[in-house]
């Protein structure tokens, strides 16, 4: 366990290892995520996929991303306009499509022990659906807060975009104090933030339509 | 720890038990296992988190101490909520020594509410207190901050003094706020519905009123002479005189008081006390007697008269007699309380909470179901009870407490 005690702010220039896109299709970035070989990012007109080795895109998948985007390790799942549309993500093709609880209102999609879970957070409500037949199992709605306990983070990357100007922050996730912080250049923007779990933040450009790679630097060991 | 664990782990302290998932409910490995154990609670599936708990910590192994003790603290939270109650202190014990050695001062706070939670469950409010009042309030996060001043707030409602709960539900809502935790909000207005709903009825010369907690604390403030029928005691004033121990002696005053300023026939105390039809003789005698011992009792605040009929009731000072009775009568009120959360209770964390035997906790439970009150679900161990909220009503009084400071 690491302590971070008498660490101070630490403010460097980021160093951007590569930037990848802009992608057809995708004039912004709204989201990114990384599954172990493929980045994806939700863009204006779907999820697109690239290979961050080779920079090249390998996947677009043509569903609306106005809301959640689920994967049970097969296929995908992906909340829209009120119905849940299952696609294989080989082929882009929706293999099936199953009505969505919330009514318009589902504000969040994973799968997890089985099932589908849709979130609609304005209603506090959570339901529990069949992932074949759209069926609510149960419908949770949530009046008491049974929290877990805190795991460790070890770092807490937070990308922030503030008058134009944007940094990547490490903060300390007991205190949200800001350990390091490394600055875009002037006019880069960060939407969407993930690790590769390496040495590597995958950040999204936002507006410029790219994902930049950006190498995160070693923690100064006192 | 990599990073899909990390923005996992984020994603519950805020709330998020759908964000979290999103990064781990394909993965196999422990400390996934725990995240998905720690979702799974939110989602109210309790059940399930308690298997992903076990498989967790069984996956760390005996090297990893401390992601054991988060797995034991977070499985004693599943219990808790599921009202098992048997053996959670030990278990927080257990990981608050583990994290206190590893400075993992953040769980191990959050350990310390959990006791306050479980003491006030068990009506240990004194306990409950005391683990409040140690810990630092200043610069908590949201939610820890959120769940202190939550406590707080009960501890002061089941102590019944609403001006101590105020300011602490303005302190938990503004924590809720920050925290932005939906589910945690509704736990503090929840919780706040304690302070509106009416606490308890007053009768006075026949009439009844149902009161909230502001007017029953007005009330034992007052001058009148009070029976208490909530928690068997006399107050008048500073003056308490406590019958809790007396059940025959607080019936009998309670018959008076109710009857008051008018005088109760002898025929009615005894049908009322003793459960007879008719009056005999030994009735008569054993009156006399009861009677006797609740004068010498009670004759500091109140002087009871012979009349033609039967007794009455006379206050030393011109006050008049309020009975605060509470809003269910009888012995299931207590266990009524507790099924009131809407949670399913076994008779044994039943027992446990109101500090009574498992046999009359059952003999309360079967007259509840026979009335309809309660349900009964499962069979064997697997036995639980649940009882629909009571509408109207806030239970504070009726729940197990330490006597009312008098």
């Amino acid at each position: 366990m690491d302590k971070h005690r008498g660490e101070v702010e630490e403010t460097q220039p980021a160093e951007v290892l590569r930037e990848y896109g802009p992608f057809d299709g995708a004039a912004r970035v709204h989201g990114v995520t990384y599954d172990g070989a493929r980045v994806w990012f939700a863009g204006d007109e779907g999820l697109q996929a690239f290979d961050p080795a080779s920079g090249q895109p390998v996947r677009t998948l043509a569903v609306a991303c106005d809301a959640g985007t689920a994967f049970d390790g097969r296929h995908l799942y992906q909340l829209a306009g009120g119905v849940i549309r299952k696609v294989a993500p080989e082929t882009g093709q929706v293999l099936k499509t199953i009505p969505a609880p919330g009514k318009g209102d589902d504000s969040g999609l994973t799968w997890a022990e089985g099932s589908l879970w849709v979130g609609e957070y304005h209603a506090r409500r959570i339901h529990r659906i069949d992932p074949e037949t759209g069926a609510v199992l149960r419908t949770l709605e949530s009046n008491r807060f049974v929290t877990g306990v805190t795991w460790a983070q070890d770092e807490l990357w937070h990308g922030t975009l503030e008058d134009g100007t944007s940094d990547l922050r490490r903060l300390d996730p007991v205190d949200g104090r800001v350990l390091v912080r490394l600055t875009m250049p002037e006019g880069v923007s960060i939407t969407g933030l993930e690790s590769d779990g390496g040495d590597v933040l995958y950040a999204g450009g936002g507006t410029s339509g790219k994902v930049r790679a950006v190498r995160r630097p070693r923690r100064s060991r006192r | 720890m990599d990073a899909l664990v990390s923005v996992a782990a984020r994603a519950l302290r805020e709330g998020d038990p759908l964000g979290a998932l999103q990064r781990v409910a394909l993965r196999e490995d422990a400390p996934a296992l725990a995240l998905r154990g720690i979702a799974m609670a939110q989602l109210g599936e309790l059940t399930q988190a308690a298997a992903l708990l076990k498989r967790a910590a069984r996956a760390y192994g005996p090297g990893d101490a401390l992601a054991r003790a988060r797995c034991g603290v977070a499985r004693a939270e599943v219990a808790l909520a599921a009202r098992e109650l048997e053996g959670i202190d030990l278990a927080l014990d257990e990981a608050l020594l583990v994290f206190t050695h590893h400075g993992d001062t953040e769980n191990a706070r959050y350990t310390r509410l959990l006791r306050a939670r479980h003491a006030l469950l068990l009506g240990r409010i004194e306990e409950a207190e005391r683990t409040l009042s140690a810990l630092e309030r200043e610069g908590l996060p949201a939610m820890p901050s959120t769940l202190a001043w939550l406590l707080t707030f009960e501890v002061a409602v089941r102590r019944g003094t609403p001006r101590v709960a105020r300011p602490a539900l303005e302190q938990a809502r503004t924590s809720a706020r920050r925290a932005r935790i939906p589910a945690l909000f509704a736990e503090v207005e929840q919780a706040a519905r304690a302070l509106d709903l009416p606490a308890a009825r007053v009768l006075s010369r026949g009439e009844a009123q149902p009161v909230v907690l502001d007017e029953v604390e007005a009330l034992l403030e007052s001058e009148h002479l009070v029976v208490d029928a909530c928690r068997r005691v006399l107050r008048a004033g500073p003056r308490v005189v406590t019958l809790s121990t007396r059940p025959i002696l607080f019936s009998l005053l309670r018959v008076l008081a109710e009857a008051w300023p008018k005088d109760s026939s002898r025929e009615e105390l005894v049908r009322q006390v003793f459960g007879a039809r008719r009056m005999n003789a030994s009735h008569r005698a054993r009156l006399r007697v009861e009677m006797g011992r609740l004068r010498a009792q009670v004759h500091e605040v109140a002087g009871i008269q012979a009349t033609p009929q039967g007794f009455v009731l006379e206050p030393r000072r011109a006050v008049e007699v309020r009975v605060l009775a509470p809003p269910v009568e009888g012995a299931g009120g207590a266990v009524l309380a507790l099924l009131a959360d809407g949670e399913h209770w076994s008779t044994s964390a039943l027992a446990l909470a109101l500090g009574a035997s498992q046999r009359t906790v059952q003999r309360a439970l079967t007259t509840l179901e026979a009335t309809g009150q309660a349900r009964v679900l499962g069979r064997g161990r697997a036995r639980r009870w649940v009882a629909p909220p009571l509408s109207g009503f806030t239970t504070t009084l009726l729940l197990p407490a330490s006597p009312l400071p008098g």
